[in-house]
């Protein structure tokens, strides 16, 4: 996997690249399932900004802990509120917190991991013992600090996480992106005039891809568990806003009595984070050229078009 | 820093050579089915003596239940627990429900009606200016560490709660001296007339340590009640001996009552389920459902209470809700039927400041009766409609749940009114809500019992300030009669209530399940006054079953 190839990739390229690490990813159960989840996923939150079966806020006093009914799926929460509705309008808060999250746990990792590669040794070495005494703060605690300013939020959650998370993957990707940034092609980029930054970008970044990959949608996966466990604590998202953390947080209290109210949000859970963590395990072998032959042949094929 | 990096890709590629020659070998060797089947072997073993234990517990029980009928221990399952036992100066009800009428007993009692009985006076007498209260004691009165309990004991332990201003002190301000006249009589002088004092008696104001007596009383007890502290768990359990040498009829049923506080729900309902506690108090009555269900092994039953859930509206001028029109509308808008019913229908209405089990209680829930249209014409002319929402927030404590909440701004939603929920912890209420006044609306439950005064106090959080009501409180105060008193609280609450200063959900109703054979436990009122004299638990009755 040469860091110079990719420069000279056009829009075509990357097209063919990208649809030949789907392919390869489709072509498995595993990465099947994953995709299947996690197209659903967007899928229903984006129907779920114009549509749910029934208004959130339609509560029923008179009709709260219903059984599963043609008018309510899923049956109804303890407000009366329909339970499926809910969790459809909460995958789109939950997708949002995830995507914020994996976002800022990106930007954050990668200044991280430039720090960390840096030629300047100093701060090369302060920040490798700076992130490891970062890295053993919970990341519960840190929620529970932010609570304390910003109250129960989104900005809580993703913030919280995203820092956390930042540190591993910082933490995780520096051999390999230490690897890349002592490599020949790279001194011999920086003795051409290449900038610390372009180096970041069109070196280290594309060497330690399939690590981020895994990182990332690990950190996706355990983003959706913080929301559950941090909005129980009441940390997390605030009361009003759907999620499934929300769900699960006031149907647990009755989980002696009516156990399905739980199930659900739980099922929700439990399948988007399999999936996600699938989701990067299968995506590491996809673009991975080491790993998945279909992706050396498109790189090949797209050589020779460049020769011709 | 380059030359680190050069040892380190040199090692590494001979360290991850050695480790994928290490990491094929397992694969080729296959399954290690020794290991299997020795974790098989052992979880067998796990279950097996699990199940023998389980069912060899139960046949012991069934043993004693054989041998005698009734048990000596009965295990209750309580919420809210006390931090440590110095009812001298710990707040909380949690205090007061498992020492008063159990260890420390006062000088009158109440009833689970909430009126006063005889306490440790048989009879008193009130002067006709109601400034003078004379209490006779009754005779041959001993502390639980044999100690005589007489007229010096109560005086001084008044006196002293007034001196050094213990909790509650404040509730007897009125009082300005207590006298004994001789061994079995007590002179109480009050500045002015409170036609509340011996109520306030029933409670901590009124509670007689021995006052020779040496101990540490944030852990242990001293009092004359039928029931001794044997042990002290800090939030976790109370564990109450009989007084063999008490002084009264009531002697304890029960050798040993435990109390356990178990703060989870569902915790507690386990712990009901397998046996460890034969009593629960308080459950929720959705959580109760099985119980209820399953009547051959156990009583539900709602008690009355003096719970009130209290919608508080910002009275202050300057708040939004300054307008009394949308008071109105708020109270108009609220379906208080749903709300009970969506509770499992244990709770009252409750249309006004006091309860059912207060003095000066009338019906006033047909003065704001559901009554959609009515609050929307009432928004309409306050400037507001669903198109043109007036934005408020509700401020509540998340021990409430998030429940009601989302019911009032679904409710409120029609009428105009964009309710913003903040579910905070108790702390944050305390200090933005109570103490700083900082709110639109608040939920909060205010479970004590003749806490009319708040409606007569400009400076309570919710800032009502009526002078006619204030006027009529000081006299219903001032009565010497309970009659009197009575009408004059009544009058004052019905203008309260008209005035929409706040919204009352409900009168909630404390729900407590006991297992079949459990006789005399108190439902009414029993997270504040739980007298545990007369409860037994006869196992042969439950085992039957």
């Amino acid at each position: 996997m040469s860091g110079n190839s990719n420069n000279h990739r056009g829009t075509a390229d990357r097209l063919a690249f990208a649809s030949a690490a789907l392919r390869s990813m489709w072509r498995r159960a595993e990465g099947k399932f994953a995709l299947i989840v996690l197209a659903l996923w967007l899928a229903i939150a984006l129907v779920s900004l114009i549509w749910t079966p029934q208004s959130l806020w339609a509560t029923d006093g008179y009709h709260v802990w219903a059984a599963p009914s043609a008018a309510h799926w899923l049956g109804t929460d303890g407000t009366g509120a329909d339970v499926f509705s809910w969790l459809m309008a909460g995958s789109r808060t939950n997708l949002l917190i995830v995507l914020l999250t994996v976002i800022v746990s990106a930007v954050w990792g990668l200044l991280l991991i430039a720090a960390m590669v840096t030629r300047n040794s100093a701060l090369a070495n302060t920040s490798v013992v700076v992130i490891d005494a970062l890295i053993s703060i919970p990341t519960v605690l840190i929620a529970l600090i932010l609570a304390v300013p910003l109250g129960a939020s989104v900005a809580v959650i993703v913030i919280a996480c995203g820092f956390g998370y930042g540190l591993n993957l910082a933490r995780v990707a520096r051999p390999a992106a230490l690897l890349a940034s002592r490599s020949a092609y790279v001194e011999s980029a920086l003795a051409n005039g290449a900038s610390g930054w372009q180096v970041l970008v069109s070196h280290i970044i594309p060497n330690i891809v399939p690590v981020l990959a895994v990182q990332l949608s690990l950190s996706a996966g355990t983003a959706v568990l913080a929301e559950s466990g941090l909005t129980y604590l009441g940390i997390g998202v605030p009361s009003g806003v759907p999620s499934w953390g929300h769900s699960l947080a006031t149907s647990v209290k009755l989980i002696n009595v009516f156990p399905l109210t739980v199930l659900w949000p739980g099922l929700m859970v439990t399948v988007v984070v399999v999936a996600l963590n699938v989701f990067g395990d299968v995506l590491r072998d996809a673009i991975d050229p080491v790993a998945n032959p279909a992706l050396r042949q498109t790189v090949v094929a797209a050589e020779k078009e460049d020769e011709r | 820093m380059s030359q680190d990096n050069g040892v380190h890709a040199g090692s590494g590629a001979t360290t991850d050579a050695s480790l994928a020659s290490r990491a094929k070998n397992p694969k080729k060797n296959g399954p290690k089915w020794w290991l299997i089947s020795l974790i098989a072997v052992i979880v067998a073993c796990a279950v097996v003596i699990g199940v023998t234990v389980a069912y060899g517990k139960k046949n012991d029980s069934a043993d004693a239940s054989a041998k005698n009928m009734v048990a000596d221990t009965v295990t209750i399952g309580l919420k809210l627990a006390p931090t440590n036992l110095d009812i001298r100066n710990t707040a909380g009800s949690a205090l007061d429900q498992v020492l008063i009428g159990n260890v420390y007993e006062g000088i009158v009692a109440r009833d689970s009606k909430n009126q006063v009985a005889p306490g440790l006076a048989s009879s008193w007498e009130e002067s006709k200016d109601g400034l003078t209260y004379t209490f006779h004691l009754n005779k041959n009165m001993t502390f639980s560490n044999g100690d005589k309990l007489d007229a010096e004991d109560v005086a001084w332990s008044i006196n002293e709660l007034i001196a050094k201003q213990y909790h509650d002190a404040d509730a007897i301000t009125a009082v300005s001296k207590v006298e004994a006249k001789d061994a079995d009589t007590v002179a109480m002088t009050l500045k002015t007339p409170n036609s509340n004092l011996l109520w306030t008696l029933t409670g901590r104001a009124g509670l007689v340590f021995d006052k020779d007596a040496k101990y540490d009383l944030k852990t242990q007890a001293v009092g004359s009640g039928p029931y001794t502290v044997a042990k002290f768990v800090e939030n976790t359990s109370i564990t109450l001996k009989a007084n063999s040498e008490y002084w009264g009829k009531n002697k304890a049923k029960t050798p040993t009552i435990v109390i356990k506080y178990l703060a989870d729900d569902n915790a507690a309902v386990n712990a009901l389920k397998s046996g460890d506690v034969q009593v629960l108090a308080p459950i929720t009555e959705s959580l109760a459902g099985p119980f209820k269900s399953d009547s051959d092994k156990y009583t539900v039953k709602a008690g009355n209470g003096t719970d009130k859930y209290v919608l508080g509206f910002n009275n202050a001028s300057g708040s939004k809700l300054a307008d009394k029109r949308i008071r109105q509308a708020i109270r108009y808008a609220i379906n208080h039927k749903e709300i009970i019913a969506s509770r499992g229908g244990a709770d009252k209405a409750l249309g006004g400041p006091i309860p059912s089990l207060d003095p000066g209680y009338e019906d006033l829930t047909k003065l704001y009766p559901y009554d959609q249209a009515k609050a929307k014409l009432l928004m309409a002319e306050a400037g507001y409609s669903e198109s043109n929402p007036l934005e408020l927030s509700l401020t509540y404590a998340n021990i409430y749940g998030t429940e009601l909440g989302d019911q009032l701004r679904s409710q409120l939603k029609p009428i105009g009114i964009d309710l913003k929920v903040n579910v905070v912890e108790f702390s944050t209420w305390l200090q933005d809500v109570y103490t700083n006044h900082d709110f639109d609306i608040s939920l909060v439950d205010h479970n004590e019992s003749h806490d009319f005064y708040s409606w007569a106090d400009p400076t309570y959080y919710f800032g009502y300030d009526n002078a006619e009501v204030q006027k009529l409180y000081n006299e219903g105060v001032a009565a010497t009669t309970d009659k009197e008193r009575d009408a004059k609280f009544a009058e004052a609450a019905k203008l309260i209530s008209e005035d929409a200063p706040a919204d009352w959900l409900f009168n909630y109703r404390i729900t407590t399940v006991t297992a079949k054979g459990v006789k005399g436990f108190p439902f009414d009122l029993n997270q504040t006054v739980l007298p545990l004299y007369n409860v037994t638990y006869s196992l042969a009755e439950f085992s039957q079953q």
